[in-house]
């Protein structure tokens, strides 16, 4: 008479619930965590702060025995990887990738007496990113942080994407889904392009929270500036397609200021954006806010931001701007018109028309129908656009 | 049924709170019990909860969770209440608060940061023989052994299979203590509950087997506490690293001495200074997904040789018949519990699952149910494969079944049959004065799920738990 014990109303189904695998993005930029130190009126100090993620990566790996974690840094002058590294005895395969495994050569035998205390998993994780992040900034040099207070975000979003990309191929491959590789190892190569069809449908059935798959998310940690970022705005915001045409939220934990790109990245993926109000509490923060899996959130209410800012850079000069221009063919938008009227993207030649000319004053009709003097384009037809009345 | 509970949390529910504070005191029995027995939001909450110096009144709580979610909100904080992982108190101002209880958060820190040497994740052994003992060889005897424990209790249905000779005394004790089996003139003849036993998955096995196992130390004299703590402790290990026994206790010595015989710990000699925890023991507190990890794979497939993840051997077709690609005599002497079995191949079976077969399992005491996720488990990559094909087609959202839809829903009708009467323990509340009095703890039990029958004109209902129904009504007064 098991079937009516009230602990299986609890279970929801006789499987139990797919693993999660969060990638933080970790701004390592030293100019911005200096500010944030030097500046703010509760300093957090980098150490501190990574000893706080820490614990929210393993509150993570303590939620589910199958949880995997990921952490890039998005440094000043280029993304790293935290974890997973690859190790240094690992070989090329043919492609040219390396095996990325959780188990480095660090955690050799050395230390192995020392800090028993500590779940095994967890331990690993830590020894790997404290040491990878000494060796981040070991090796940067003074060169590379004058030359920008920027710090590489677009290029730490495609390794994340990557990362999450090869994960979640390789977890439906050893639960269930098994299908697709065993078809394209024994199809021939016009097989190939069909089951990487089915493939993509799989992922992105995966995330969709009702599929049983991998259920990826990110999470950025972020304390430059939001001028620094414009420079990278075009490959920024494919990231940010990308995540949100696979369903992965992008949730931004902002510990300084605003950034522009990252609200528009957590809106667009339906992630959160949090700015700290209160650095040190960083850790709340993380643990009620960020923690919860995309299984979890369906039941919580999610801190909401209303006031989005959708401004965009412009592609000439990566300036962040309200109104701009946008070319009609492949929608660039630039914040002044380019030279000779030729779009700088697709190279077609748009009319000004007489922009920038004063507007003719044209008496008004018995309807009064406003006509509008500085159309944009000449070649184009009048927007019929109908205008209310005053 | 009086049974031995047959899930961990049935088990821990039963525990008095004071077991409790002690298994508590171990990070890593607080990490497994956080892992393995809570929902998702109930993982939230504690995490919530953990790192706040002042309880969470209970009211900012409950408003943390969506309307149409309160349901799950409920069952969360019930089983996070009877886990005595989180407790009702008052905030300075005499608000219902909710904190989580303390042994269990400072273990449960310390588990996520390490603080002091409790070794409680165990001792890597430093000796490098990595060389001696392999995963794979690890996973060959774990398989080996249990396959032996099963073999020991099927090996008696009359199919002439040669029983096991290396199974110690202790595990023949400790299934006839567990009533899977029974010695009847010196024979060996399984039971109902064994029956139900040997169809279940791998991990519900070993959970099972080792619930009886801290069941039977208390009388051959050991803290079950103790046993089970260690037990904890044991699935946190990772597999096929080999650990320091010096720390142990002599009774945490004694356990390893038995588990070594279920397969779940493997030393080369009871002598030896250290101790490799097989797979059995790892996934102990995983999830369920690994069941398709190699052990099980090895342990259904036909030799060991398959370690293709989710690997299976059996086909069944919209006909009722059943082909089965094993020479295993424990897993065709399990199969002809429910099925007529028709051929028998050097390595394939092949049978019919009929009326008389499903009714003939159904009265030794086997479910529907245990039929099925016996067949789903180990369906035959074949039938996967065809299965995700024909889901990816028509895209329902109903959870895609590896078995032909109506030879489930045959077998579940065929147990039907015989079961017109359920019978449920429970406790009956009525001669409530109003209706509206009537109609709270009654909505409230409905959501705890703890709600069986009720009828609104008589004014009663039925449920499996009264505690909570009971606090609920003690607060509205």
């Amino acid at each position: 008479m098991n079937a009516v014990d009230a602990t299986e109303h609890y279970e929801t189904s006789a499987h139990d619930p797919a693993p999660s695998l969060l990638t933080v993005i970790l701004d390592t930029n030293p100019h911005a965590w200096a500010l944030l130190e030097q500046t703010s009126r509760s300093p957090l100090p980098f150490s501190t702060a990574l000893a706080n993620i820490l614990v929210f990566l393993n509150a993570h790996l303590a939620c589910n025995y199958a949880n995997e974690v990921a952490v890039v840094a998005s440094h000043s002058h280029k993304a790293a990887w935290l974890y997973p590294t690859a190790s240094p005895s690992a070989r090329p395969d043919p492609d040219g990738d390396v095996s990325m495994t959780a188990d480095g050569s660090i955690n050799g035998q050395k230390d192995a007496g020392r800090q028993v205390n500590k779940y095994r998993p967890f331990r690993i994780v830590e020894e790997q990113v404290t040491s990878n992040v000494r060796q981040l900034m070991d090796l940067t040099s003074r060169t590379d942080m004058d030359n920008n207070s920027s710090t590489m975000m677009a290029g730490a979003l495609t390794l994340a994407l990557s990362h999450i990309n090869r994960r979640t191929i390789a977890w439906a491959d050893a639960h269930g889904g098994g299908d697709t590789s065993s078809v394209s190892r024994s199809g021939g190569p016009d097989t190939s392009t069909t089951s990487l069809l089915t493939r993509r449908s799989t992922t992105t059935a995966a995330n969709d929270g009702t599929a049983e798959g991998l259920q990826s998310r990110i999470l950025i940690i972020s304390v430059s500036s939001a001028t620094g970022s414009a420079h990278q705005y075009i490959p920024l915001m494919n990231g940010i397609f990308a995540c949100q045409r696979l369903r992965i939220p992008i949730d931004v934990c902002k510990l300084s200021g605003d950034a522009v790109f990252l609200q528009q990245a957590s809106d667009a993926t339906k992630g959160i954006y949090m700015s700290l109000s209160e650095p040190r509490g960083l850790l709340q923060y993380l643990m009620m806010a960020f923690l919860p899996d995309q299984r979890s959130r369906k039941h919580l209410v999610l801190p909401t931001r209303v006031d989005v800012d959708f401004r965009a850079a412009c592609f000439c000069h990566r300036r962040v701007v309200d109104v701009g221009f946008v070319c009609s063919i492949c929608l660039s938008i630039f914040c002044e018109p380019p030279e000779n009227g030729d779009c700088l993207t697709c190279g077609t030649h748009l009319d000004m028309g007489d922009y920038g000319a004063k507007p003719a004053l044209v008496a008004r009709k018995k309807k009064k129908k406003k006509v509008r003097a500085n159309g944009t384009g000449a070649s184009a037809t009048p927007t019929p656009t109908p205008t209310p009345g005053p | 049924m009086a049974a031995a509970p047959s899930r961990p949390f049935d088990y821990l529910e039963s525990l008095p709170g004071t077991v409790f504070f002690k298994l508590y005191q171990q990070p890593s029995t607080a990490l497994a019990i956080f892992r393995r027995m809570l929902p998702d939001l109930a993982k939230c909450f504690v995490m919530a909860l953990l790192y706040l110096k002042d309880p969470i009144p209970a009211v900012d709580l409950e408003i943390w969770v969506k309307s149409e979610s309160l349901k799950e909100r409920d069952s969360a904080l019930s089983i996070l209440g009877r886990l005595h992982i989180l407790s009702n108190t008052t905030t300075a101002d005499n608000v219902r608060a909710y904190m989580v209880t303390n042994p269990f958060a400072a273990s449960l820190r310390q588990a996520l940061t390490g603080a002091e040497q409790t070794q409680s994740f165990g001792v890597l052994s430093r000796t490098s023989d990595e060389g001696s003992t392999s995963i794979g060889s690890l996973d060959e005897y774990a398989r080996r052994q249990w396959e032996g424990v099963l073999g020991y209790m099927v090996g008696t249905s009359g199919l002439g299979i040669q029983r096991d000779a290396n199974l110690s005394k202790g595990v023949k004790q400790l299934l006839q203590a567990g009533h899977l089996v029974e010695i009847r003139d010196r024979r060996v003849e399984i039971t109902q509950d064994g029956f139900a036993f040997v169809l279940q998955d791998v991990g519900t096995q070993v959970w099972h087997i080792l619930i009886l196992y801290v069941e039977s130390a208390e009388a051959i004299g050991m803290d079950s506490v103790e046993v089970l703590s260690f037990i904890f402790l044991l699935s946190s290990l990772e597999l096929g690293k080999s650990y320091e026994k010096r720390h142990l206790t002599s009774n945490q010595l004694r356990t390893l001495t038995d588990l070594a015989d279920f397969g779940i710990v493997y030393q080369s000699s009871p002598e030896a200074g250290q101790f490799y925890p097989t797979r059995l023991a790892t996934t102990l507190t995983s999830d369920s997904s690994a069941l398709s990890n190699p052990i099980s794979g090895t342990l259904s497939g036909p030799g060991g040789g398959s370690n293709q993840p989710g690997s299976g051997f059996i086909i069944i077709e919209t006909n009722y018949r059943l082909y089965a690609y094993t020479s295993s005599p424990l897993q065709i002497s399990l199969i002809a519990l429910f099925t007529t079995l028709k051929y028998r191949f050097p390595n394939l079976v092949t049978g019919k699952i009929t009326r008389q077969s499903i009714r003939r399992a159904i009265e030794m005491g086997i479910t529907a149910d245990q039929i099925i996720s016996y067949l789903a488990t180990h369906a035959h990559p074949q039938m996967r494969k065809h299965n995700v094909s024909r889901s990816t087609s028509n895209q329902t959202g109903i959870p895609p079944s590896v078995l032909p839809p109506t030879v489930v829903d045959q077998i579940r009708l065929w147990q039907l049959e015989r079961d017109r009467v359920k019978a449920t323990a429970g406790f009956l509340f009525k001669d409530f004065v109003s209706l509206a009095e009537y109609e709270a703890p009654c909505r409230y039990a409905e959501e705890i799920g703890v709600l069986i029958w009720k009828s609104d004109r008589k004014r009663m209902f039925f449920v499996t738990r009264h505690e909570q129904v009971a606090a609920f009504l003690r607060n509205r007064k």
